[in-house]
């Protein structure tokens, strides 16, 4: 065999894997949300938004975890996200090479991929200790600790696509920094930072850890903050691994609820930033 | 105080307003990178100072005896960090090559009008919450795996003298091999977009000035591509690596829960954080609580080190593309 | 100021053979012995030169001369940048605005400055005039929408975009963003006017429209002009400053630098001997 067609069956072969992989890959994205369609169908009733959380055996829904899960990603997002807001505005536009900076940098790049079964961890000693009990604020905390830095690395990153004679032409006016940065940059990378949050509220939709050992789970309604409130990823770990077939149904509906919430926000997040793009 | 020009429109006090918020803005942004910094600063004491009883009782013994005994209240974290590094280490072995195919794929082969669409859906992969996983891997992968790929893998693979007891044992679905597994596609869409990006930074000229000479795909991925990237490669796989070895429910859902070390990856066992997820709420006794809380500590030290080297990876290829 | 003072205050070193005519004629800014440093690469060296008020002076040389380095002293934008410094004296009505301890924001506010990509702000036109008057005016609404149709008038813009005052500054075409950061520019009422290459992104139309609108302009400021087109430094400009490598080579009427030039440089540089 000649040297010549060694090396182009070298690279059919190459060329047939990575085919193989991407049909790998893409089929298991397949067969995951296939099947939590399958089985998650079953359970979309106007029972699931309307009853609680059943004891085992009986038919129910998932209103109470819904709710529990809406008001917890609400907090989080509200307080996660001017933080990191602003931390982000601090490393593009006061930290030019300073150490600080690149630390801070550096520290939120690891926060960022960090466990987050680590963060609720954290906030089990620094709040549910402190406190005495499970709450849903501890909840909501430990998913903002998850919010911000997510929303960290996108202000950064959108910022500093601002060019900088935008910058200069506010300066040139006479305009305070802290008035350029916030009625000119921040306007001019207004759509990334919403895709930012958009994908950090994506991100805390599904996270189940965090919420084991702060907000806990509660079998009942209830908007008591200070207490053990309802979720959806808790109420799906506990229901799927449970023998009762309502609360297996139950933990499929929940499922697909958060799958579908999770793509929509994602997708959205994309096609945003695809849109503005292509204004510009 | 500063001087001021005189102007006929524009007053001083206007500009004094601003110069006063140009210091608390600054201020105020750089107190929230500080909290940043703390968060970081307060995981590491509160894991430090709730596992610390754990660790002063047992000491270095902690990391190497699996004995996990809440009854004698005897404790040891061998057989969880065993588990953690194995199922990562499937995960790796099965994902990398497959990120790889995937990106070599978008980068180079595939249409041009493919690219995007083709890059969401596997990104897509990352977005599904680990807790869909575990529902999946239970109820669907689970089961095929105990029907299908363990009963073949212990009549081929499990066959082979020694090597065979990584294989051996009763297929029960869930596992070690299936956690792995699973995890594999978990961290597969991460890998393969970091070294996407990482191949797109090879300049077109170079690529060109090989393809140029007649160079084959293949071989310009190998010989131009790879080499340049090396670095960045090595990092995004770290930082795969990382993911793996702190995700919870997907694996929680699938491994078994098993306070033991088998040779058979086809056995159930348990990962850090899987005996954190299925143990903390039901733990009694202080001792219990601070070994789960050591235990935590443990992986946090591993992937911080992980992420921590990833990233140094990726800085310096970011570095040498700057140049 | 008396004609003496004036010649006074032009303390030129003897090598740069510069008359003065007019005696009358005031003097908006005196740059005095300035350099410039980025880092420790010394990009002006000892620059002295007048700026009338009421006329044009423009800037001109090869790239990299110095001559936008030049201008942005002026309103000290430099300063966004560390690592950036000036010395020497720049007197604007006799005050030197090089000195430590100067509120620049006010200063910006007076010397005012556009620059060589359009730049308009991501808001509606409207808020792009209103953006600098607000900094630093109260005013009603009424009064802010006369400032704001007086300067899109001034610029020459006001009949193209009157109706859409609300629509971005950033769906107008490029002639027409360039005259809309004029019109910010100007809405502020600075004193002095900066324009850095203001037509060099444009189209000849669009260039032709800046230009007939500088000659207009200069009638209530002072201009300063960066250009590397040397036609539109001798159509447009009273004085002409050419500039080399960090150094001033010749400063004059424009009208003498472009028929009479006193260095062999500057007369190499205008016929074209080297660009």
């Amino acid at each position: 065999m000649s040297i010549y067609s060694r090396r182009r069956i070298a690279d059919s072969v190459v060329t047939g894997l990575s085919i193989a992989a991407t049909a790998f890959g893409l089929l298991w994205l397949v067969l995951v949300l296939g099947t939590l369609l399958e089985n998650g169908i079953a359970a979309i009733t106007p029972a699931l938004f309307s009853r609680m959380t059943p004891p085992p055996g009986s038919a129910g829904g998932l209103l109470n975890a819904i709710f529990g899960s809406v008001v917890m990603t609400l907090i989080a997002t509200l307080v996660g996200t001017p933080t990191g807001i602003l931390a982000g505005t601090f490393l593009a536009e006061y930290s030019r090479g300073s150490r600080f900076g690149e630390a801070v940098r550096f520290i939120n790049d690891i926060l960022l991929s960090a466990p987050s079964i680590i963060v609720g961890l954290f906030v089990y000693e620094i709040m549910v200790v402190r406190m005495g009990h499970f709450s849903a604020w501890a909840g909501a905390v430990a998913l903002a600790i998850i919010v911000i830095p997510v929303v960290v690395r996108t202000t950064e990153d959108m910022l500093n696509l601002v060019p900088n004679t935008l910058r200069e032409a506010a300066a040139a006016l006479g305009s305070p920094k802290w008035k350029v940065i916030v009625m000119v940059s921040y306007r001019a990378a207004i759509q990334g930072m919403v895709t930012g949050v958009m994908l950090a509220v994506a991100r805390i939709a599904g996270e189940t850890a965090p919420l084991l050992f702060t907000a806990l789970n509660n079998q009942f309604w209830s908007t008591n903050l200070n207490a053990p409130m309802a979720n959806l990823p808790v109420v799906i770990f506990q229901f799927a691994m449970s023998p009762y077939a309502d609360w297996q149904v139950l933990a499929w509906g929940g499922a697909l609820l958060i799958t579908l919430t999770v793509l929509c926000l994602n997708i959205g997040a994309r096609a945003l930033a695809a849109w503005s793009t292509f204004k510009q | 105080m500063a001087a001021e020009i005189a102007l006929p429109r524009a007053n001083a006090t206007t500009a004094r307003r601003g110069a006063i918020g140009d210091v608390l803005f600054r201020y105020l942004t750089f107190l929230f990178a500080l909290l940043v910094l703390l968060i970081l600063g307060g995981v590491i004491v509160a894991l430090v100072d709730g596992a610390l009883p754990a660790l002063r009782t047992f000491g270095i013994s902690f990391l190497v005896s699996d004995v996990w005994n809440p009854v004698t209240e005897k404790f040891g974290a061998l057989a969880p960090i065993y588990g953690t590094l194995v199922t990562s280490a499937i995960a790796m072995l099965v994902g990398i090559p497959v990120a790889f195919g995937v990106a070599v794929f978008i980068t180079e082969i595939c249409p041009i009008w493919l690219k995007r669409p083709l890059a969401t859906m596997i990104e897509l992969l990352a977005a599904i919450p680990s807790i869909i996983y575990g529902i999946w891997g239970l109820f669907v992968f689970a089961p095929f795996v105990q029907q299908y790929i363990q009963p073949s893998l212990i009549a081929s693979l499990g066959q082979v003298p020694g090597f065979g007891a990584l294989f051996a044992g009763p297929p029960l679905g869930i596992g070690v091999l299936t956690a792995g597994f699973i995890l594999a596609i978990m961290v597969l869409p991460f890998i393969s977009s970091i070294m996407r990006d990482v191949f797109e930074t090879v300049p077109a000229i170079l690529k060109e000035s090989a393809y140029g000479l007649g160079a084959t795909r293949s071989e310009v991925v190998r010989q131009i591509v790879l080499p340049y990237t090396r670095i960045g490669v090595v990092g995004g796989i770290m930082l795969g690596l990382g993911r793996a070895l702190g995700e919870t429910m997907a694996v929680t859902f699938v491994i078994g829960n098993a306070h033991r070390i088998s040779v058979s990856i086809l056995q159930p066992g348990t990962t850090i954080s899987a005996s954190l997820a299925n143990e903390f709420t039901e733990a009694v006794g202080d001792l219990y609580l601070s070994s789960l809380i050591a235990l935590g500590l443990i992986l946090f030290v591993i992937t911080f080190v992980v992420l921590a080297i990833a990233k140094l990876m990726l800085l310096r290829l970011q570095q040498r593309a700057g140049n | 100021m008396s004609p003496t003072q004036a010649a006074a205050r032009l303390a030129m070193p003897p090598e740069q053979d510069v008359r003065v005519p007019e005696p009358m004629l005031r003097q908006k800014a005196v740059i005095r012995n300035v350099d410039f440093f980025y880092d420790n690469f010394q990009a002006l060296k000892n620059i002295s030169l007048p700026l009338h008020d009421k006329r044009v002076t423009a800037f001109i040389g090869p790239s990299g001369c110095g001559k936008s380095t030049l201008l942005r002293i002026m309103n000290r934008i430099y300063e966004l940048y560390p690592g950036q410094r000036a010395t020497g004296e720049v007197l604007v009505d006799g005050e030197n605005i090089l000195a430590p301890g100067l509120d620049l924001n006010l200063l910006r506010a007076k010397i005012g400055m556009v620059f060589q990509k359009p730049t308009p702000f991501p808001m509606s036109i409207y808020d792009n005039i209103a953006f600098g008057i607000r900094l630093y005016e109260k005013l009603t609404r009424s009064e802010l929408d006369d400032r704001v149709e007086a300067a899109l008038r001034r610029a020459a813009l006001w009949d193209e975009v009157r109706d859409k005052l609300r629509q971005s500054g950033l769906g107008l075409s490029g002639g027409q963003q360039q005259r809309l950061c004029i019109a910010r520019a100007i809405a502020v009422e600075p004193e002095i006017l900066l324009l850095d290459e203001p037509a060099s992104a444009l189209d000849p139309l669009s260039t032709q429209r800046i230009e007939e609108l500088i000659a207009e302009l200069k009638e209530d400021y002072c201009i300063a002009i960066v250009t590397h087109n040397m036609q539109q430094a001798a159509r447009s400009s009273d004085y002409t400053a050419f500039m080399y490598l960090g150094e001033l080579i010749e400063f004059d009427e424009t009208e003498r630098i472009f028929t009479h030039p006193g260095q062999k440089q500057t007369e190499d540089y205008i016929t074209g001997r080297f660009g």
